[in-house]
């Protein structure tokens, strides 16, 4: 038996009921509806059910299908009569089996409620007095309403305030797809997606996948919105400048689709929050910026064993890779047995980007998210895509699984710093008063640009340390400040791993100071 | 000697000036071509850094290179 079915004869409860027994249900709730012999004061003696089946069988299984991931019940069907029927006849049937009476009772509720008011089923009754009518199609708008975790009651019409409601989200183009259909929109529905890092790769990413309604959608960002990036996040404007982008991104986002459960954290990935954050979703998006953060993000989902979406940009460059929690599938690690040091290939403030870059990237990174949700990824193999957009040339990769990754203990060669690496500081003079002595390792031409009040004298291009032009001094306490911390952190545990113990890196660099 | 056809990535790109080039060469593995162009390019990077793809496949660096093979060095990239 189907999720959702018609029948032209008379339905036959005991046979559907039998259908949703299973071990693991500790109960089983229905509903019927039956024909009643009258409507609004007139007596009714027969009535007609008129369905639009193809569309009305695609809608009625999503409802169950919502109904299954929303209460978390063993199963769930619904089977409405067409044709005529007389007083007294069933006239749909919904039945539930779950673990407890609650998740049934609602389930069952939720089901009826829906199909009453969503699918396309016309009902023409026959009175006493020799006349009919077509009645209490009770379907609202032509576009069918989805909901998220956070469902909240309303059409696209006239609420009875009279206000007028938001109207209702349209997946009907991406419904239309045969492979995606109304089960695919509630697998969706269903899915929850975690999305570190809102910056050029994060933000078509959360676009899209919001758009696409997802039904609940986790940013992590610990950064501000910033002038420099505007020009590839145009989720932000300059009336953002200054706020958390995981706060401004998660306002925008709600008011593109309020069927998605937005939440925001206001933090960077480290390892006190990556672990829970992973295990709260069912795939992650690695947006960053930094190799710190993404072998984080893939230890993460190889402990939790949770698929995920990398890419990185460089210039006018990208690279995507896939994540599947299958014993033959190569992790980041495996591609890369030598976790990278940020600072030694650039990232964007050193390297400079154009805003499509990313948001090409970010956007197959979308693709790639909806793809494994909705199970269209079958014959996919392990790979790394690398896109030019100079040459407007593609090259996917053939990767393997690299043997010697021990994908059961991941990262296990990183051994924790005994040492904070990072020190946090609220100003500059702050973090002058603290007996470190202050090494900016930015580029010039960004020194170029500091406001009056921000200058350190003591500069090192990692650049230059980078090539060998330059040495950092192995004697001393330093305090190691770059834009945004990432790449003084990069070197900071390279002093360390040298065996330089006196030597920090400023947390969110000069972009975390106060004043 | 092999014509071997050769493509760069990121900062081997703008090091190399060039996003592809045919090189006739006498290296016979993977590692000594990166050798050779390093060389010829002062591309700055390490081998270690690196990963190699010959023929559209991840590869070893010990592969052996025969004519016609197109390789592909590949940089790690982190911007986002």
């Amino acid at each position: 038996m189907g999720l959702f079915a018609f029948e032209s004869g008379p339905l036959e409860p005991d046979r559907y009921r039998e259908s949703l027994a299973d071990p693991s249900a500790g109960g089983y709730a229905s509903f019927e509806g039956w024909v009643r012999d009258h409507n609004e004061g007139r007596t009714v003696e027969r009535l007609e059910y008129e369905a639009f089946e193809s569309l009305a069988i695609k809608e009625g299984e999503c409802i169950v299908l919502e109904a299954v991931a929303r209460y978390g019940v063993t199963r769930a069907a619904c089977v409405h009569r067409v044709g005529s029927l007389g007083i007294g006849e069933l006239a749909v049937w919904v039945g539930v089996s779950a673990a407890h009476r609650g998740e049934a009772f609602a389930a069952c509720r939720y089901i009826i409620d829906e199909v009453k008011h969503r699918v396309p089923i016309w009902k023409k009754e026959h009175y006493a007095d020799g006349n009919s009518g077509w009645v209490n199609c009770e379907r609202c708008a032509a576009a069918p309403r989805h909901v998220g975790p956070d469902h909240e009651h309303a059409h696209g019409h006239a609420d009875a305030d009279g206000s007028a409601a938001t109207p209702a989200h349209d997946y009907s183009r991406q419904i239309a797809l045969p492979e995606v259909g109304a089960a695919g929109q509630a697998r969706l529905a269903a899915a929850s997606v975690l999305v570190v890092g809102a910056g050029g790769l994060g933000v078509p990413v959360l676009q899209y996948l919001a758009a696409a309604g997802i039904g609940r959608l986790g940013i992590v960002d610990g950064d501000v919105v910033e002038a420099s990036n505007l020009h590839r996040q145009p989720l932000y404007g300059p009336a953002d400048l200054g706020r958390p982008k995981a706060a401004v991104a998660a306002e925008r986002l709600r008011a593109l689709n309020r069927d998605v459960r937005i939440e925001a954290h206001e933090a960077h990935a480290s390892p006190d929050n990556i672990d829970a954050l992973v295990e709260h979703h069912d795939l992650v998006v690695e947006c960053t910026d930094n190799f710190r953060a993404k072998f984080l993000v893939n230890d993460a989902v190889l402990r939790a064993q949770k698929p995920a979406v990398f890419a990185s940009v460089h210039q006018y460059e990208g690279q995507l890779q896939v994540y599947r929690p299958l014993p033959h599938w190569p992790c980041l690690r495996c591609l890369w047995p030598e976790a990278p040091r940020d600072g030694l290939v650039g990232n964007c403030a050193e390297a400079g980007v154009l805003g499509p870059v990313p948001a090409t990237l970010g956007a197959l990174q979308a693709m790639q998210a909806l793809k494994r949700l909705l199970g269209l990824d079958a014959g996919e193999t392990p790979s790394l895509v690398m896109v030019d957009l100079l040459s407007l040339e593609t090259r996917r990769l053939a990767a393997r699984r690299n043997p010697g990754c021990d994908h059961d203990n991941p990262g296990r060669d990183s051994p924790p710093a005994e040492q904070p690496l990072e020190l946090e500081f609220e100003t500059l003079a702050a973090a002058f008063e603290s007996g470190l002595e202050l090494v900016d390792i930015r580029e010039s031409w960004e020194r170029a640009h500091d406001p009056p009040g921000l200058q350190i004298p003591s500069h090192l291009p990692l650049s230059e340390l980078v090539d060998g032009h330059a040495e950092f001094p192995a004697e001393g306490r330093y305090l190691i400040i770059c834009a945004h911390g990432v790449r003084s952190l990069s070197l900071t545990e390279h002093l360390r791993s040298r065996g330089q113990a006196e030597v920090y890196s400023l947390r969110g660099g000069l972009a975390a100071l106060r004043g | 000697m092999n014509e071997i056809e050769v493509q760069y990535f990121a900062v081997l790109r703008e090091r190399a000036g060039t996003s592809r080039e045919i090189v006739q060469t006498a290296a016979t593995t993977a590692a000594e071509l990166y050798d050779e162009l390093a060389a010829r390019h002062d591309f700055g990077l390490p081998q270690a850094m690196l990963r190699v793809a010959v023929n559209d496949a991840f590869a070893e660096w010990s592969r052996p290179l025969v004519a016609g093979d197109r390789v592909v060095f590949i940089p790690p990239v982190a911007g986002g």
